[in-house]
């Protein structure tokens, strides 16, 4: 099997007044989900389509596997993408739009069947695509993309439009497929999705590259603040002994205070040993999905 | 994989592709009704002219109530009369009696392949498993053109099964022992190719659907008539030369008209095979452009 993986170096493409992607660099590894996260309008679509032959970069190149997409003998076999909900002729049904795939790069009819199954569109699949839901349209679009068996697979915003319970059932099937050594990249435009599903992350905005890496490393490197939550009869008593500590305390109404500085465990640990009695303790997370906002807001957003 | 293996297997899932919507019931429907309508037009037409002078003229002014017909009318009658008293001429007019719009819908059909991949949007999936872009520009052309021969083939069954019975039944035998006619039949097939292969060629120079259905329409119902007043004007005004009339073969439906007809189109119109080199010469040209521009378009 192909090694499948992707390897974009210095990929720009202009359009008319606007840079989408801008000197954009950065690599996919197998046997992981590697989200590619950023605002709306980071370039992250461009990229996807620049890495498939669709869009035709200004300058730069994207490999899979060592090779440019347009030189795979059999691109079908190597790489699964759903790039919009399906892509398919409105007109046509589920199963004939996968037949037609099928058809055209030579896999047995029963193919269709097969994927329909896997992605549990079987009762829709002899209805016409304009009838489908998004959600049903995204699981079309993804049966399209698994025909081939491919090695890597390649999703464009993918939870958009799928309900809880199909966004569960995708991660479980994506995470899978990475299980197996499958290369799986995901776009998204939130961070929490990402934390959910992804091993790394690509993070990028207007058009260029912000972090990259494992999640758990990019999230810590991201930074912000591990707060702690109590409660308290006593808030003076505790304020004090935590300021010695070496603590920053600040209410948080009647009887609350949010500590910053120490953690969870020091928290009680001081408030044990100065008498004081807590009646509520959690430690927070930070709340990464502003401090990931801040770091791409600098990029400006949206162009 | 061999060349020709890519090919048949991208040309049989195009075939698929279409008998999967309803272009392909269209289509059809629109082959049917457009020969049947022309075919009894031509019947009607070669019934009368196929008689002697005086019943045509009967026949012919019949709505005109009994007065007397003008001598320059009666002359314009009798010219046409001559051209088409021929049971040869009505025989070839009868069994290619589809091509007038058949021609038109095989160029549509063409436009329609190329154009509804953005339309439909469903160039994404199709580039995606076909990359080389060429590739399938000519998947789809050897799909246009098979399906333009199944057309002109349908077309060509219903004409000369129902002209045969109509000619023999009016006392002038099949005539499809004619070389001629067969010629005429065949030459017929050829035409409907190089319009379907013209159609291509606009679908991928023009993106919108709309906008090439619409002009190639146009360009093929008055293409003809507008050239002729052009040339006819620049020939009066300007160089009164008479390969200036000739040169009017430059335009698309003026080359169809020249290619398909054994019978001089017009005074100074130049042998069949230029007509049909013309209009090969547009297809290719129109094909060869629009493939370039298809291969850089980012399909966003
Ligand atoms: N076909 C196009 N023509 C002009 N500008 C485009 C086109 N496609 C995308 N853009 C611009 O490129 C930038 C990146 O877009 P995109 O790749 O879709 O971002 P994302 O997928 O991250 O939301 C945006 O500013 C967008 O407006
Ligand atoms: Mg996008």
């Amino acid at each position: 099997m192909d090694d499948g993986r992707i390897v974009v170096s210095a990929l720009t493409k202009h359009y008319r007044g606007v840079t989408a992607v801008d000197d954009l660099s950065f690599t996919v590894e197998p046997g992981r989900v590697t989200g590619f996260l950023g605002p709306n309008g980071a370039g992250k679509t461009t990229t996807l389509r620049m890495l498939l032959n669709l869009v035709m970069p200004t300058a730069g190149t994207a490999t899979i596997g060592g090779r440019r997409y347009l030189d795979l003998p059999e691109p079908d076999r190597v790489v699964g993408a759903v790039l919009e909900a399906s892509s398919a002729h409105k007109g046509r049904t589920g199963r004939n739009h996968l037949r037609a795939c099928c058809l055209t790069t030579g896999l047995p009819l029963t193919r269709a069947d097969e994927v329909l199954d896997l992605v549990g569109l079987g009762p829709a699949a002899d209805r016409k695509v304009k009838g489908y839901s998004l959600g049903m349209k995204q699981r079309l679009g993804i049966a399209a993309a698994m025909l081939g068996d491919p090695q890597v697979l390649i999703l464009d915003e993918p939870a958009n439009g799928l309900d809880p319970e199909g966004i569960r059932w995708m991660r479980q099937l994506l995470q899978g497929l990475a299980t197996n050594g499958r290369t799986v990249l995901v776009s998204s435009h939130l961070l929490s999705e990402m934390q959910a599903l992804a091993d790394d992350v690509v993070i990028v905005a207007a058009g260029r590259l912000v972090r990259q890496g494992a999640v758990a490393d990019v999230l810590a490197s991201m930074g912000g603040d591990h707060r702690v939550r109590v409660s308290t009869p006593e808030t003076e008593k505790l304020t004090a002994a935590l300021a010695g500590a070496g603590a920053t305390v600040t209410a948080d109404g009647p009887g609350s205070l949010v500590i910053s500085g120490v953690t969870a465990a020091a928290v009680g640990d001081t408030a044990l040993a100065a008498g004081v009695p807590l009646h509520h303790l959690s430690a927070e997370s930070p709340d990464l999905e502003d401090v990931f906002l801040d770091l791409t807001h600098a990029k400006a957003a949206i162009r | 994989m061999s060349r020709t293996t890519l090919m048949l297997r991208l040309v049989r899932a195009e075939f698929y592709k279409l008998r999967t919507t309803s272009t392909w019931w269209i289509f059809t429907l629109a082959t049917l009704v457009s020969t049947t309508v022309m075919l009894i037009v031509d019947c009607v037409n070669a019934n009368s002219l196929l008689k002697p002078f005086d019943q045509y003229v009967a026949l012919e002014a019949h709505g005109h109530g009994g007065r007397p017909i003008p001598a320059e009318f009666l002359a314009h009658m009798r010219s046409e009369w001559e051209l088409g008293h021929s049971a040869v001429t009505q025989a070839t007019t009868i069994y290619t009696a589809g091509q007038l719009i058949g021609v038109l819908l095989a160029c549509l059909l063409g436009i329609v392949l190329i154009t509804s991949e953005f339309h439909q949007q469903t160039a994404t999936t199709t580039f995606l498993l076909t990359p080389h872009r060429d590739r399938v520009v000519a998947g789809k052309l050897g799909t246009a053109v098979g399906m333009a021969f199944l057309s002109w083939l349908l077309s060509t069954i219903i004409s000369v099964t129902t002209g045969a019975i109509f000619l023999h039944h009016l006392g002038y035998g099949t005539q499809l022992g004619n070389a001629g006619v067969l010629r005429a039949i065949a030459l017929n097939l050829a035409a409907y190719a190089i319009w379907a292969v013209f159609g291509i060629g606009f679908g991928a120079l023009i993106r919108s659907q709309l906008g090439a259905t619409v002009s190639a329409t146009v360009l093929y119902l008055i293409g003809a008539t507008a050239a002729a007043s052009v040339f006819e004007l620049i020939y009066t005004y300007l160089i009164p030369k008479s390969w200036i009339l000739a040169a009017q073969v430059v335009v698309p439906a003026v080359a169809s008209t020249v290619m398909i007809s054994p019978t001089k189109t017009f005074d100074q119109s130049p042998p069949q095979w230029v007509g049909a080199a013309i209009l090969i010469g547009y297809g290719i040209l129109a094909g060869v452009i629009g493939t370039q521009i298809l291969r850089r378009r980012d399909i966003a």
